[in-house]
């Protein structure tokens, strides 16, 4: 598992790249947009986490010089830039993903993790997912444990699906928020534990094997 | 404003009109009179000279006189007529004593048949009548045609001369009115840009040098000055706001590191995870500071799409529905199906976020919440309605200034800073946000105009 890390703070990226390496990356790094670019023409990585602002070559650019040489990989961009407008903004040019600094270093681990293996993520014309005796059927938009039929809002049934699709995979709250509720801020009040729990409830209530973990720290995740 | 420079205008018309109607109807009659006494005074001093023959010469030397003068016409227009005491005909140019003169010694008009080139016409004659000593009956006058068409004339080219200077005038008026109004528009305009954040936006300044002018100009320089101070203080908090950032970011990477360890004594562990959220806590409130400033200031270029708030209300209903069942609190959306409006999507609900969770807050378990969206002609209005404790009537306007609270809530969690971003998202969207009381409780409205 390679990885480039371009940021210009070396203090934070040293600490970054160590914790990385002491979950199982391989890390490339380098201070400036410059040779972060020329680094990430020439090798391969499988993930490239880029700080928004850097020395000569910002990061949106960096993006957009990839995607130019049609260069697929993921790029997950770092930002001092918080405001609502500066992360969609992100996403728009281009950027897989867009995370605030300062974040939770288990936030940075998820979403490494999930633009790592989004590649392998089923398909959206997949009409059925299976994790363990879960099934989820997309077009009638019906989920069944065991052959019974569980009742699921239009939400709870999108959150199982988000989950469904990446099993074994950490979700944040944030990410969660991001991708089930379209919304790419905080609010004050963890309103995501709450629905978990009501997920939890209908999923795994009265089965001996629970199916949706929680990561502490983390997040979510679902798995066998 | 727009009454007011059309009133002027319309003033200056009718002022205008009535002076130049004054003048040019004085000049009409005293013209008229002049010319009308010229007359008399021909006749007159004719008059005198024939009754003067009469008393000379006798009747012989008037008939004489008459005669010389009515066949070579002595003077353009003149009429004689001298008669027998009984009317008969002696000497003249008149075939007959005029029917309209019945008396003698006086002034009188009439109308002669007098044949010209283009055949008999009826003249207008002023004239004076005698009885001669004898009997005899005289009668001295003008034909007036000429006068008379003359003043005629006048009085046309009087209607004229007033009917296209009053014209020239209204369209002097509408001009001046419509200058006025355009540059105070051109104004209003700029101000309106400038109060929606683009403070960089100046007033035109023509060359004319006119008080418009010496009010931009003034204006301008205000501008200026207000715009030097805020872009101080603009990038006095963008350095602070980023230079915070890069210390926190390390020093929570740094804990977190530290946490890894497995040999951390329990108390240590909690110290450390305490101050990371505080430190989340800061950085928090640092992002929504930063936002407010972006709405307020240079957020003039956020991304905007269509949103249909009445969705987005409901789905942030939906989403705070369980929070709000663990508090037993009841949440409900009411309103229409459909509410679009152009706006940004991500602010709009994070300002109806913030709405709910003060809201979900400050109301007792066992109260209740409404989210209702509206859609009139003005715009679009969405309602957050509580019966919690409320807000005094007094603070409803500070409340929304960032890090005010209230007295009461020192000691609940918060930044003091919901509203205001609430506030912010308001502006941006040229919206208002208004504080009701809801006895008891409290209604926030916020409405966006179309």
């Amino acid at each position: 598992m390679h990885l480039l890390l371009i940021e210009d703070d070396l203090q934070a990226a040293e600490y970054l790249a160590k914790g990385l390496r002491e979950n199982g990356y391989d890390i490339d790094c380098s201070a400036d947009g410059r040779d972060g670019l020329e680094k990430a023409l020439k090798g391969r990585y499988d993930v490239i986490i880029a700080d928004r602002q850097l020395p000569y070559v910002d990061g949106l650019k960096i993006i957009a010089a990839l995607r130019e040489k049609e260069d697929p990989t993921p790029v997950l961009i770092l930002s001092a830039l918080g405001t609502v407008d500066d992360r969609v903004a992100g996403l728009r040019a281009g950027g897989d993903d867009y995370l605030t600094k300062p974040f939770a270093f288990s936030e940075l681990l998820a979403r490494i993790e999930a633009l790592r293996r989004r590649a392998s993520i089923s398909s959206e014309t997949t009409t059925r997912l299976k994790v363990g005796d879960l099934e989820v059927d997309l077009l009638a938009r019906r989920a069944y444990r065991g052959g019974r039929a569980i009742e699921l809002t239009t939400k709870e049934f999108q959150l199982l699906e988000y989950l469904m699709r990446r099993p074994g995979q950490v979700a944040t709250r944030t990410m969660l928020l991001e991708n089930v509720w379209n919304l790419h801020f905080d609010p004050q009040t963890n309103i995501i534990d709450v629905h978990m729990s009501r997920l939890r409830n209908a999923i795994d209530k009265g089965y001996p094997k629970p199916l949706i973990h929680t990561v502490r720290g983390a997040g979510y995740v679902l798995k066998e | 404003m727009r009454l007011s420079s059309a009133r002027l205008a319309t003033l200056f018309v009718v002022l205008f009109a009535a002076g130049i109607s004054l003048l040019l109807t004085a000049v009409y009659f005293l013209t008229a009179r002049v010319l009308d006494r010229e007359v008399d005074a021909v006749i007159r001093a004719e008059a005198d000279s024939l009754i003067d023959d009469y008393m000379r010469g006798g009747l012989i030397q008037l008939v004489s006189t008459l005669h010389r003068r009515s066949d070579n016409w002595g003077r353009t227009g003149a009429v004689y007529l001298l008669t027998e005491p009984n009317g008969y005909p002696i000497a003249g140019n008149l075939a007959g004593w005029p029917r309209e003169v019945m008396t003698y010694g006086d002034w009188v008009e009439f109308h002669i048949d007098a044949s010209d080139a283009g055949g008999v016409t009826k003249h207008p004659v002023r004239a004076q009548t005698f009885r001669l000593p004898g009997g005899r009956r005289l009668l001295v006058g003008t034909d007036i045609l000429e006068r008379r068409r003359l003043a005629s004339r006048l009085r046309t080219a009087m209607f004229w001369g007033v009917g296209s200077s009053v014209a020239l005038a209204a369209l002097i008026g509408v001009g001046y009115s419509r200058r006025v109004r355009k540059r105070v528009a051109v104004i209003a305009d700029t101000c309106r840009r400038i109060m929606n954040g683009d403070l960089a936006e100046r007033l035109p300044v023509e060359a004319s040098h006119d008080e418009f002018d010496e009010l931009a100009i003034a204006v301008n320089q205000m501008l200026s000055r207000i715009h030097q101070q805020t872009e101080v203080l603009q990038t006095t908090f963008d350095s602070a706001a980023h230079d915070l950032r890069a210390p926190l970011y390390r020093a929570r990477v740094r804990i977190e590191e530290s946490l890894q360890h497995e040999d951390l004594n329990p108390a240590s562990r909690e110290t450390m995870e305490a101050t990371l959220a505080e430190l989340d806590r800061v950085q928090r409130t640092l992002g929504t500071l930063l936002q407010i400033a972006q709405a307020d200031g240079r957020g003039r270029d956020v991304v905007t799409e269509d949103v249909d708030l009445a969705a987005l209300a409901r789905e942030m209903v939906e989403l705070y529905q369980p929070e709000a069942g663990t508090r037993e609190i009841d949440l409900e959306y009411a309103g229409v199906e459909r509410a679009m409006l152009r706006g940004n999507r991500q602010l709009l609900a994070q300002a109806i976020v913030n709405l709910l969770e003060n809201a979900l807050k400050y109301v007792a378990p066992g109260g209740r919440v409404a989210l209702e969206v509206a859609q009139s002609a003005e715009g679009v209005r969405l309602v957050v309605a509580d019966n919690g404790p409320g807000i005094p009537v007094e603070d409803r306007q500070r409340i929304l200034q960032p890090f005010v609270r209230l007295e009461r809530d020192r000691n609940q969690v918060g930044s003091g800073l919901g509203l205001s971003l609430v506030a912010a998202v308001m502006r941006l969207h040229d919206g208002t946000i208004e504080l009701e009381g809801n006895s008891p409780g409290l209604r926030v409205i916020c409405e966006f105009p179309v």
